[in-house]
């Protein structure tokens, strides 16, 4: 089945045949995924199958057994996960990670590092790393962090400048996720169904071209799911970011995904539109297992 | 060849008591993920406990078998009680705490223990506080050399009875406390403590006993290791646990904290090493070597000789 | 509780023009602390008494930009004022044979202070990014043994080197620390842990404390901002130990044990990790409290050896507190807070939801 992924020629993030092994355990097998400009596609399985670890092998929290991941045509294999955020990759997590002392704007602002440093810009130091002159790559950002932080210091115009930049985009953040009203309260003082967004909002702050949501819509109810869902679309619409969503309601990701991949015990089942996967008899099993699960739960 | 063998003996004899301090700081860590700083602070306490009973005894009286026998109990209760006393009302409170408010806590008991002892204090004649000054431990055993190689004036080799007795008496220790672990209830208790506590306690297994016995237990390991320690020594001082604690420490998490046989190791390579240094360089460097020798260690491999690598979930 | 309101500093810059916010704070300070030096001249009993506490404040402000700001936990503060201590002190030793003589004297021996001071940072600062590199690979506990580790190890390397005095230590460092240069540098380090703080770079630092995981997710390069807290924290330590060394005139290693770190610790607990503000407040109360118990109990008459008593018990009283400041209040006096979040300064509490339901599902 892993062969069928649609493998698009202009992706943005391609994940090519990833497996995941702790110790004895496969948890992810075989997995390959292409997102492009524009996409919203989802990744569903029941609880265990392996999707969190997607993400995290994406995201360069864990480095894959074997397989490659590419953004923007370079392979991320041995990056860190901030150098592939860097890349263009941004996300959320499962169990909300927000800073949670700080307040909701400091959380955004967190993401919105800056862009422009007058010594070495980072799109220069970003050309030099395709290059392959790594080495040199890193010997500038290195001494440019250094010498911004006596920008920092000495509070230079041109930080100021960067500061209200900073600023200004973080509160536009906020406002497209609904959040303005919340900007001064500390993140771990929001409701459960905000902090979810407010996670969104530092991951789009961080500029990326792919977005991962790890089900972001867990523990809200269907008001909030519906409202969430259409935030997410006009998200893509408006943004022409590529979207990869976990998510365990099917009604949901049928209804919002134009591609969805179905995990099960870490090996890809089905891939397909939502129409195909509906029918699909494995996919059928496989969730009719865990439903009876999650009854018992 | 000869200078080698003897300060192989006694980087060993040095190690063994290294081992059992470091049991202590293994155990706890094991089943609090903390890292007890006043666990050389209670071996300090058996020092003193077991000074004060060799005292009350009479030097006669004590370097009889039984007299010995009672100097190391009354040690190991006192630091048993003090282990206890520390678990309950400074750890306890906090399990649930971020653990840098147990670790910042643990620093407090230390300081205060040691530095308390540091203060001269006596109520009617009778010493509580014992105050900064050494003192010289009685000797309950009296020294001989039990083997000697070469010239009796200037042995090429001697091997104490001091040596071999403590090393007799810390390892039947371990090896108790290796049967006690893997062999008993209590030690199955005591592992699944460790896997994770709350889990345990949905198990029926009465955590807290759990974990104040493993504190008394380590404490237990202490005072045995202090008493050998002042035996060899001769010289106990307040500010001792925390030197000898530390550098315990370093043999824990050399050999990788948590793991009973890593402390032992741990602690064998560095009383040794520390002992080559002293030997064949000076001895004004040995407090750095401990420390040296640990961030080697665990620049290369950050979990220690013998721990596993624990990933985080995500 | 957390910081939202902005600090009052911050509004009155607004109106500074805007090349000038850099420097503004420093052109208020520099008269203000120059009438303070003259003022106490004739008072040399203070003098030194808050020559101690402005060391002591440097330890703790920088102590904090790692401890409370980064999340790392370091203790062994003290080897880095060591270094700093050793290496301005022998500089300055040997500068001050040679004087700059196209300058007067006085103004000589200030600039010849002032670079001393700085190679003293420097050479901490370097210390600072060595011992900041295990934090690459170290967390938690582990971290704190090698950071007190170094602490030791710098003591012994020090008490075996000819230059450094040996045991002995350094003898006739010239005494240039003045009122005026002591507390200019407590205001600059002030001043840049607070610029840190309110930057983009300071908020990645917060965020690593907050959670390192989430923190690298966003692109924050964790290990690099781990090593250059360290970096600044070790300057401005290496800074305090240059400024010590040129008061006391004597550096020895005693003066640079783990229980120096430790009072710096407590220090920065009491006060709560993560508040300059406590930090401050702190280091003033606790270096103060000693000698305040001292002159108390002398004047109530007690005899001089009762009062010594004081003074020994100080690290056993330092130890409980930390314990009770534990068990009791364990975000210290201030908490992450600084002055102007205070509800005094506040217009109105914020209004606050109940906590969120616990999230249900696996991992
Ligand atoms: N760091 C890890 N070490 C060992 N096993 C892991 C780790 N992370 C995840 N797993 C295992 O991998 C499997 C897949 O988990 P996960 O990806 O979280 O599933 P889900 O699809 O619910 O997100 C589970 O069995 C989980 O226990
Ligand atoms: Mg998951």
């Amino acid at each position: 089945m892993t062969s069928a992924t649609t493998a698009s020629a202009d992706a943005i993030l391609d994940a090519k045949s990833c497996t995941m092994q702790f110790g004895g355990l496969c948890a992810l097998k075989e997995f390959s995924l292409a997102v492009g400009k524009g996409d919203l596609k989802g990744l569903i399985g029941p609880n265990g199958a392996g999707k969190t670890t997607a993400f995290n092998v994406l995201t360069g929290v864990y480095a894959p057994t074997t397989g490659d991941v590419v953004v923007d045509g370079v392979r991320m294999n041995g990056r860190l996960p901030h150098q592939i955020n860097r890349a263009g990759l941004a996300r959320t997590f499962q169990n909300i990670r927000l800073f949670k002392e700080l307040s909701a704007i400091d959380n955004v602002k967190v993401g919105c590092l800056s862009d422009a440093t007058p010594f070495f810009p980072r799109s220069k130091i970003e050309a030099l790393r395709k290059e392959g002159n790594g080495a040199l790559a890193y010997t500038f950002e290195a001494w440019g962090n250094y010498l911004d932080w006596w920008r920092a210091f000495l509070l230079t115009p041109g930080f100021l400048r960067e500061e209200a930049d900073i600023e200004e985009r973080a509160r536009t953040l906020l406002e497209v996720m609904g959040l303005a009203h919340r900007a001064e309260e500390a993140a771990r003082n929001l409701p459960y169904g905000e902090q979810r967004r407010l996670e969104i909002a530092r991951a789009l702050a961080t500029g990326p071209k792919v977005l991962l949501l790890d089900e972001p819509a867990a523990g809200m109810n269907t008001r909030e799911k519906q409202d969430l869902m259409a935030l997410i679309r006009q998200l893509r619409d408006q943004m022409g970011l590529g979207i990869l969503l976990i998510e365990h309601d099917m009604k949901l990701v049928m209804g919002i995904c134009e591609n969805i991949t179905v995990l099960d015990h870490g090996e890809t089942i089905a891939v397909g539109t939502p129409e195909e996967v509906k029918r699909d008899p494995k996919v059928i099993e496989a969730y009719l297992g865990v439903e009876s699960h999650e009854l018992r739960a | 060849m000869a200078e080698l063998v003897q300060h192989i003996i006694n980087g060993v004899a040095a190690g063994t008591i290294y081992a059992l301090v470091a049991l202590g700081y293994t155990m706890v860590y094991g089943v609090l993920k903390l890292i007890n700083f006043a666990h050389g602070d209670v071996m300090m306490v058996g020092c003193y406990a077991g000074y004060a009973s060799a005292h009350t005894m009479g030097t006669t009286t004590a370097s009889s078998f039984i007299g010995v026998t009672l100097v190391f109990l009354i040690s190991v209760g006192a630091c048993a009680l003090i282990g206890f006393l520390i678990e309950r009302f400074a750890y306890r409170p906090l399990r649930e705490k971020p653990r840098l408010v147990a670790l910042i806590t643990a620093i407090g008991v230390s300081f205060t223990i040691s530095y308390g002892f540091q203060l001269n204090l006596s109520l009617g004649g009778l010493t509580i506080l014992p105050g900064a000054s050494p003192r010289a431990f009685p000797e309950v055993i009296t020294p001989a050399d039990w083997l000697v190689v070469g010239d009796p004036n200037y042995p090429d080799i001697v091997l104490r009875n001091t040596q071999v007795i403590s090393v007799l008496i810390a390892v039947a220790l371990m090896a108790a406390l290796q049967l006690l672990v893997f062999r008993s209830r209590f030690g199955v208790a005591m592992r699944a403590v460790s896997f994770d506590h709350r889990t345990s306690a949905l198990m029926g297994i009465p955590v807290d006993r759990v974990i104040a016995l493993t504190f008394m237990l380590g404490s237990a390991l202490a005072a045995g290791a202090g008493v050998l320690y002042a035996i060899k020594d001769t010289r106990i001082e307040p500010l001792m646990g925390t030197q000898v604690g530390l550098k315990a420490f370093v043999a824990a998490v050399i050999g990788g904290i948590g793991h009973v046989p890593g402390a032992l190791v741990g602690a064998l390579l560095l009383g040794l090493v520390e002992e080559f240094v002293v030997g064949y360089g000076s001895s004004t460097w040995r407090d750095a070597v401990a420390f040296g020798f640990l961030i080697v260690v665990l620049l290369f491999k950050p979990e220690g000789l013998f721990g596993r690598v624990s990933a985080e979930k995500v | 509780m957390t910081p939202v309101t902005t600090s009052p500093v911050a509004r009155v810059l607004q109106r500074v023009p805007v090349p000038l916010r850099g420097v503004f704070p420093f052109l208020v300070a520099i008269p203000l602390l120059a009438c303070v030096h003259f003022a106490t001249s004739g008072a040399p009993f203070f003098v030194i008494l808050s020559l101690g506490v402005g060391v002591n404040v440097i330890l703790a402000v920088s102590l904090n930009i790692v401890n409370g700001m980064t999340g790392q936990f370091s203790i062994g503060h003290a080897g880095f004022m060591a270094v700093g201590a050793y290496t301005a002190g022998l500089t300055s030793t040997i500068l001050s044979e040679y004087g700059l003589s196209f300058l007067p004297g006085a103004v000589s021996d200030q600039v010849m202070f002032t670079l001393s001071l700085a190679v003293g940072g420097a050479v901490a600062a370097a210390f600072g990014f060595l011992v900041g590199l295990p934090s690459l690979r170290l967390k938690g506990d582990y971290l704190a043994i090698v950071t007190l580790g170094f602490g030791e190890i710098i003591r012994v390397i020090v008490q075996n080197t000819d230059v450094f005095g040996r045991a002995l230590g350094l003898r006739g460092v010239p005494q240039w620390t003045s009122m005026f240069s002591c507390w200019f540098i407590v205001f600059l380090t002030i001043v840049v842990a607070r610029r840190i703080a309110a930057s983009t770079h300071g908020r990645s630092l917060l965020a690593i404390r907050e959670d390192e995981v989430a923190a690298e997710a966003m692109g924050v390069n964790t290990t690099a901002y781990k090593v250059r807290s360290f970096v600044v924290a070790a300057f401005f330590a290496g800074l305090a130990g240059g400024v010590f060394a040129h008061y006391q005139s004597i550096v020895n290693p005693g003066s640079f044990t783990f229980v120096k770190s430790m009072e710096i610790v407590v220090i920065i607990v009491a006060g709560g990790l993560g508040s300059t503000t406590g930090a401050v407040v702190a280091a003033v109360f606790l270096t103060l409290l000693p000698e305040a118990l001292r002159s108390i109990f002398l004047g109530l008459g007690v005899s001089s050896e009762t009062a010594q008593l004081v003074d020994q018990a100080r690290m056993p009283i330092y130890g409980i507190l930390l314990v009770l400041i534990m068990l009791l209040r364990p975000q210290g006096l201030f908490g992450t807070r600084e002055l102007w979040d205070l509800a005094l300064f506040k217009p109105k509490g914020p209004e606050h939801f109940p906590p969120r339901p616990r999230e249900g599902g696996a991992l």
